[in-house]
């Protein structure tokens, strides 16, 4: 049996064929012997477990019987040349709804299932998803991007040529300004994945802008610049300057590997922190003016309009925001007995500097106490936060205050209603709170106080 | 608190002093530019120091260097791509339609999502209200209080600008084809839908035969022109954008009161009903096999994984490899009951059914199996 198998390790290692002859009169000799043959063979082949054998032993049968993956094979290495997460992982997923389609699910969105979600880092395939229409996919040898307008020299450029510019890595969020944003008027979704998964964040691979434009020589008056999507919607809007020569990238990277196409694959803008329709997908034109563009997607939508029926235009940055992820409704404290210790954690990000801390309250915002910051704390990015919690069982209210280095804290409802308004649409940060019933069931609330 | 508003303090103070010196705290965050201005959107900058931006280390002479790469596109190519048109009518091409050309246009290609005179519905975008000069008044309306009237926020009551019209029918619909309209067509398009908006131009509502051109559409003054902050316009447009997002208070900004921070209960606000919960999948945490797509699974295939590519996955040790045209060929000589039969109950090397207790029509199955997939 031993023999058997350090035979077959060694095919699967070695492939030389000096030693394929030895190999072919191991198995003949075996063969000869068709008793170890047998005893061999069977070895290979599936053990059917007999229940009988296990009746009366107390304990776990996760632990007491024996598995048919500890009794078998796995999968061979030639399978899954590109892997795939765990089958029994297939509710983790992207989710849509009718609600929120434009008609079709080409000009719609599919949300990140916040809930599930583990450190800082979306893994690619759950990466929220918006599009304005249908997800194209680009032929990088068909693919330009054009940079003109208020540049002495103009360029373009191939794909291979983007990537020969030095690169830098950076892990940043991207959240759709809309992230909450059918909640103004009061809470709407039993879900933290609708409630708040317009968002993801990944670490990010490309060029800065302002390494190409040494080369370029931008013109004095040149105060903005036009960045244009090549797929269906040919999506544009306008940046600053300020942010073109600060931190926007091209990339075309996304957590070490191709940007997927639902993020724009081969290139997409990425201004850190700011509105992720901001952050052009399919990106083919770079183009400087010395007026702003007015683009569809910067004036009819993203932009904030207040009570006093004048509406916020061009606001750049995702403010300083946060939510709890454990519990939520999508994932309660149903399980909990009174006693039991148990973590409390949230994410908490801001396009507008770093997270500086997070406040958790118990009481819908009346008493706060400071959580723990957990793990990388980077600008522009989400940030764990955490608080050990005693579960005592009686009902709570949990809501969760972030604030960054730059000086932003998230506002109560009532001041952001104050300041805004409900008709907004965007940039909606205020206080996020969770019910938490006396059975550990976990309600969408907004407390406006 | 302390610590932040601590750092504020600093680092305003410091930056009065030395203003072009940009001044790094804890996370090495400054709120302005090493041009001495604020951020423009309110926020922090991370200005390298001793080789790191934050907390990222960088090669400081990656970013000194210059590279020339690519090419300068040509006029044409340049022309093929720049598509966008701006208030000032750069990109505007000349061209001509009338409101009737466009209604008949729009009933062909646009009714089937906008529905009939714009209104909109099925999740499609209504392109008017009513009477433009009147809607733009509803920007105030806000849906609180028992108040279910809206702000109306459509081209003409809500758009600051006409270009932007001109420029998204142009390059973004009809939405399955876009790049299709000629641009005569977007000129009949869009005099059509200034039209069913009651716009005017130079003082003139759009009848039927209106012939809408560059010179005119130029002139068209939206309602809501005004109805947009920070002024982004001319040569101050960047520095007011400056100005408005480092003034908090344009957006609120929130205290970090710890004790007390408000009288009595808590007043609540729930979901009403259930909510909206028509989640596509629907919510769920279980750990699961997902269930099976009818006809998706080979016969055979899952057995021969399990229990026979050990040995015939690969040449090695000498049983025929699946996928060997020529091995099963050989093996097929004799017809399939034969190889049925031997593997049934065993040849040279192999035990029979190869060692396993599978029943025969498990065993004909997996060499259906291995046969089909070896041809």
């Amino acid at each position: 049996m031993n023999k058997i198998t350090k035979a077959s390790s060694e095919v699967n290692v070695t492939s030389e064929t000096a030693i394929e002859p030895s190999r072919r009169d191991f198995f003949r000799k075996t063969a000869a012997y068709s008793v170890s043959a047998l005893a061999a063979a069977s070895v290979m082949a599936p053990v059917k477990v007999d229940a009988e054998e296990h009746k009366g032993k107390k304990g776990d049968p996760a632990i007491l019987e024996e598995k048919k993956w500890g009794t078998t094979f796995g999968y061979p290495v030639t399978h899954n040349l590109y892997g795939q997460p765990s089958p029994y992982e297939h509710n983790v997923t992207r989710r849509y709804t009718k609600l929120l389609s434009s008609g079709n699910y080409y000009a719609s969105i599919a949300m990140c299932p916040i809930q599930d979600s583990m450190g800082i880092i979306t893994p690619n395939g759950l990466f929220f998803n918006r599009d304005h229409g249908g997800v194209a996919e680009i032929d990088p040898n068909e693919h330009r991007l054009m940079i003109h307008g208020l540049v002495e020299k103009p360029l373009v450029l191939t794909m291979d040529e983007l990537k020969r510019y030095p690169n830098v890595s950076r892990i940043h969020f991207i959240e759709c300004p809309a992230n909450g944003g059918p909640e103004w008027r009061g809470p709407q979704f039993p879900s933290i994945q609708f409630a708040k998964g317009m968002m993801s964040c990944a670490q990010w691979t490309g060029v800065y802008i302002k390494d190409i434009l040494k080369d370029l020589g931008l013109k004095k008056e040149a105060l903005w610049m036009l960045a244009e999507g090549v797929d269906n919607s040919h999506m544009g809007r306008t940046v600053p300057i300020d942010k073109v020569l600060d931190d926007a990238m091209i990339v075309w990277g996304q957590n070490g590997e191709a940007l997927r196409p639902e993020q724009g694959y081969p290139i997409r803008l990425l201004v850190p922190g700011w509105e992720g329709n901001l952050c052009v997908k399919w990106l083919g034109r770079l183009e400087f003016a010395s007026e702003p563009f007015y683009a569809k997607e910067e004036t009819a939508k993203y932009t904030a309009l207040k009570k006093s029926g004048k509406a916020i235009q061009h606001f750049y940055a995702n403010e300083v925001n946060s939510v709890i992820t454990s519990p939520c409704p999508d994932k309660p404290w149903t399980d909990l007995k009174k006693g039991d210790m148990v973590e409390i954690e949230g994410l908490a990000w801001s396009g507008m500097g770093t997270i500086e801390g997070v406040d958790i309250s118990f009481d819908g915002g009346k008493n706060w106490v400071e959580t723990s910051l957990k793990g990388l704390v980077l600008p522009k990015a989400w940030t764990r936060f955490s608080f050990m919690y005693k579960y005592e069982g009686k009902p709570l209210l949990l809501s969760s205050r972030a604030r960054d280095d730059a000086g932003h804290v998230q506002p109560t409802v009532k001041h952001e209603r104050e300041v805004m308004g409900v008709e907004s649409v965007y940039h909606r940060n205020g206080i996020f709170t969770w019910e938490v019933t006396a059975k550990g069931e976990v309600n969408n609330v907004q407390v406006l106080s | 608190m302390f610590k932040s508003y601590h750092k504020l303090f600093l680092s305003a103070a410091v930056v009065a002093a030395v203003a072009t010196s940009a001044i790094a705290g804890d996370t090495g965050g400054s709120r302005t530019y090493a041009n001495g201005k604020k951020v423009i959107d309110g926020g922090d900058t991370y200005p390298v120091k001793n080789g790191k931006t934050s907390s990222y280390f960088i090669n400081e002479k990656a970013h000194k260097t210059k590279f020339s790469k690519g090419r300068v596109p040509t006029a044409d190519e340049i022309a093929a791509w720049n598509i966008d048109v701006m208030p000032d009518g750069t990109g505007l091409p000349e061209g001509h339609g009338t409101v009737e050309e466009g209604d008949s246009l729009y009933e062909d290609k646009c009714a089937a999502c906008h529905f009939d005179f714009g209104t909109g519905g099925s999740g499609y975008p209504a392109l008017q209200k009513g009477n433009a000069y009147e809607g733009q008044k509803s920007l105030t309306n806000q849906r609180v209080d028992g108040n279910d009237d809206g702000p109306i926020r459509v081209f003409g009551t809500y758009w600051p600008r006409a270009s932007t019209l001109w420029w998204y029918i142009k390059t973004g619909m009809p939405h399955p084809a876009p790049m299709s309209l000629t641009t005569n067509e977007v000129y009949a398009l869009v005099a059509y839908i200034i039209s069913i908006n009651e716009l005017k131009i130079d003082g003139e509502e759009l009848d039927d035969d209106y012939d809408l051109n560059r010179e005119k559409f130029l002139k068209l003054v939206m309602p809501n022109k005004d109805g947009f902050v920070p002024k982004i316009d001319g040569p101050k447009g960047v520095e007011n954008a400056r100005k408005y997002f480092n003034d908090f208070k344009n957006y609120g900004n929130g205290t970090r009161c710890m004790k007390n921070c408000f009288d009595g209960k808590p007043v609540l606000a729930r979901i009403s009903g259930s909510g909206i919960s028509d989640y596509q999948p629907p919510i769920s945490e279980k750990k699961d096999l997902p269930a099976k797509k009818a006809g998706s699974e080979v016969p055979g295939k899952k057995t021969y994984e399990a229990s026979c590519a050990v040995c015939h996955g690969t040449d090695a040790m000498g049983a025929p490899e699946v996928g060997n045209k020529k091995a099963w060929a050989a093996v097929l000589k004799k017809g399939i009951d034969k190889v049925y039969n031997n593997a049934i109950h065993g040849i040279n090397g192999m035990p029979p059914k190869g060692g396993t207790s599978l029943p025969d029509d498990k065993i004909k199955e997996v060499i259906n199996y291995m046969v089909g997939a070896s041809k």
